[in-house]
């Protein structure tokens, strides 16, 4: 084989390379690696470039995204103002007392607070859930006995609702009854976790259920509202 | 009679092998067709076949990719390796029964993986999906068959060894050492908790970029001098290229974890990574199309090399197109859309089958001494162009439609996201039969080459010993 077959770098040509040419020509290039030039390559300096050009590009991207190599992403810090903070803690509580509702007071007052005529009150539009916060708490702590009138209708409370065997925390009566007192087209002011715990302790020797006239007495102010 | 040359012995030695392997690639690549249309189809119609419960979509999905990989992939690429390297070993090809033998092995190992899918009996593993019973078959068919390619390239007449033998030999070692890490990891001594998701991810991706992307790169750095008739244009980067693909591919995969339940660091080095994938993909481009368009012409009236810088072009460019999609922001809108099926489509239909095409139609008519029809050829070059290129820009557009929109939890899903990207799935659903028809006329090709007269095959070939 000549020497031209093993160097036919740029020249047209029609012929095919056999196997034996290909790997000699090759090995040839990968010992001298170009024909000798009077100038310098161009394309080793531009790679060159690039390469450096990604290396610097992939440190900065390395050192920006790895989150120091650590196991666990880093806690998003959410920075919100005094005003939906409060907006939040609201929905938090209303929600919450949605659920203990439809868990412990859906049943007989009905999960659209319409309760069921003759048998249960009705907590929607109800002057006793509107009343002052203290009425609708001391029901829920102690239970009532006796009739009541509840948007001029008659109702007989049952034996059954002695509410001082029910165990139920302060801030759940405080999140139900902020619940109801807002919900169904009701709209009356929040229900605060010290004023339940505050009535409790009023209320902690009393030993029988609230007679509702005489809570009606007592907050007498607030139901002729 | 004068006296063989040498290219006609390694050719007459590869002849059984080569026609062996290159035989099962072809129905693999029908079987594969045929689960990616039902695949497809399925997407647009959900009551298709819906009453056979071995053809769920997530069935014949896994099927369709283990098929086309193991099944079509596997068996070229032992097909094409082996023959490369014997021609650039100038050694003749040994052990051709226990490499039928192996091959045989290998193909049972697959038929009965995908019926063990098919049954429901998944591992659950990325490109691992076929039953665990069936992967020693696998490894120690696929150990055979490497053992016997080595043997090749150690009675090599030249010490020194070039490109396409770095490239094809790399690839056939670094599958075993990929399948028995992930083995080890996943099943042997399963790795706890989120490492079994990465490792799992990490196999299947890094099979596609150390198994199959290698091989096709070598077979294009063979190719491209042996058709053109002239040397690689700045072939002293062609040694960079490779170790970059040897060090960076498997980091680089773990993008795609982006977003994914992993340590943050993970798909950050993925990224970081895959943007230094940028070097040996533009030395690779550059080794390939400085060379080639330095004779454009030529490259046009030679199928074979059409096929290939078909291969090398589409490579490029929807490797830069993964870099930018690895990136952070981008990755934002494209992670967990359809895009991940234009990543394994680019890869495996438009630039691995491709070049294996090119690759078969240049070596087919030098080991059987028949010619294929042009026309068929240039059929078939033309329909998998149309195909490939349908499906890629549907997966691409249909992809980022669906990020966009996926994006905004205001929209209605059913009715606003998938009704938006069902006209791309329509779309590649006939990307698929027009891909299924191509792939018909290429191994209708392959066959009518490798048996011209089906009853005759054996005493035909003793005859031509004989003469």
């Amino acid at each position: 084989m000549s020497d031209d077959s093993t160097h036919r770098g740029n020249l047209p040509n029609d012929k095919e390379f056999s196997d034996e040419e290909i790997v000699k020509s090759h090995v040839e290039l990968s010992k001298n690696k170009h024909e000798p030039t009077a100038n310098f390559l161009l394309a080793p300096l531009v790679f060159v470039f690039v390469f450096g050009c990604l290396i610097f590009v992939c440190s900065i991207q390395l050192s920006h995204s790895t989150n120091s190599f650590q196991l666990h992403p880093p806690v998003e810090l959410i920075v919100l103002t005094a005003e939906e903070k409060e907006t939040l803690r609201l929905d938090r509580k209303i929600s919450s007392g949605e659920k203990i509702f439809a868990a412990r007071c859906a049943s007989c007052h009905q999960a659209n607070g319409l309760g069921i005529e003759g048998q249960f009150p009705p907590l929607a539009g109800s002057e006793w859930v509107s009343a002052d916060p203290a009425v609708i708490a001391n029901v829920i702590l102690k239970g009532l006995k006796g009739e009541i009138m509840v948007k001029g209708k008659k109702y007989g409370t049952s034996a059954a609702v002695n509410m001082a065997a029910v165990p139920i925390t302060d801030r759940e009566i405080a999140n139900v009854s902020t619940y109801v007192r807002q919900a169904w087209g009701n709209s009356s002011t929040e229900v605060l976790e010290d004023e339940v715990s505050r009535l409790r302790d009023e209320s902690s020797d009393m030993q029988d259920q609230w007679i509702g006239s005489e809570l009606r007495k007592m907050f007498s102010d607030s139901f002729s509202q | 009679m004068p006296a063989d040359s040498p290219d006609k012995v390694i050719d007459r030695s590869a002849k059984l092998v080569f026609s062996f392997f290159l035989s099962s690639a072809g129905l693999w690549l029908l079987m594969a067709a045929l689960l990616a249309y039902l695949a497809a189809a399925k997407l647009t119609d959900p009551f298709f076949l819906s009453s056979y419960e071995f053809l769920t979509y997530g069935k014949i999905k896994v099927a369709q990719a283990n098929a086309f990989v193991y099944g079509w992939g596997g068996n070229s690429i032992f097909a094409v390796s082996l023959w490369i390297l014997a021609r650039l070993s100038q050694a003749e090809v040994r052990g051709s029964v226990f490499l039928v033998f192996a091959g045989v092995i290998w193909n049972l190992a697959i038929t009965f993986g995908l019926l063990g899918i098919m049954d429901g009996h998944m591992s659950g593993h990325e490109m691992l999906e076929m039953p665990t019973e069936v992967w020693p078959a696998m490894l120690i068919s696929y150990l055979i068959i490497t053992f016997l390619a080595l043997v090749i390239h150690r009675s090599r007449q030249v010490r020194e060894t070039i490109a396409p033998q770095w490239f094809i030999l790399a690839a056939l070692l670094w599958f075993p050492a990929l399948f028995l890490i992930a083995w080890n990891g996943l099943e042997i001594n399963p790795a706890r908790g989120t490492l079994q998701t990465v490792l799992s991810m990490w196999y299947g991706q890094s099979l596609v970029w150390l198994w199959l992307t290698p091989v096709a790169l070598g077979a294009a750095y063979y190719l491209i001098p042996a058709i053109l008739g002239r040397t690689i244009d700045k072939y002293y980067l062609a040694i960079f290229g490779f170790w970059c693909i040897a060090a960076l591919a498997p980091w680089s995969v773990v993008h795609h974890l982006e977003g994914g339940p992993v340590p943050m660091w993970i798909p950050a080095v993925g990224t970081v990574m895959s943007i230094a994938m940028v070097f040996p993909i533009a030395v690779a481009s550059t080794n390939f199309h400085a060379t080639a368009f330095m004779d454009i012409g030529k490259v046009w009236h030679s199928l074979p090399l059409r096929f290939v810088i078909f291969g090398t072009l589409s490579y490029t460019i929807s490797s830069y197109i993964g870099v930018v999609f690895s990136l952070p922001a981008v990755a934002k809108i494209t992670q967990f859309t359809i895009i991940n099926e234009f990543h394994f489509n680019q890869r495996v239909y438009g630039f691995f089958s491709m070049i294996i095409f090119g690759a078969v139609y240049f070596a087919l008519p030098r080991i059987t001494g028949r010619e294929i029809p042009k026309a068929a050829k240039s059929f078939h070059f033309w329909t998998s162009t149309l195909g490939v290129l349908m499906l890629l820009l549907a997966y691409l557009i249909g992809g980022l439609t669906h990020g966009v929109l996926a994006g905004q939890p205001s929209l209605p899903w059913s009715s606003s996201v998938i009704h938006s990207i069902q006209p791309y799935f329509l779309i590649t659903k006939f990307a698929f039969i027009i891909l299924a028809f191509s792939q018909f006329v290429f191994v209708v090709n392959v066959w009518r080459i490798i048996f011209p007269n089906p009853f005759v095959y054996f005493s035909a070939e003793n005859k031509e010993a004989s003469v």
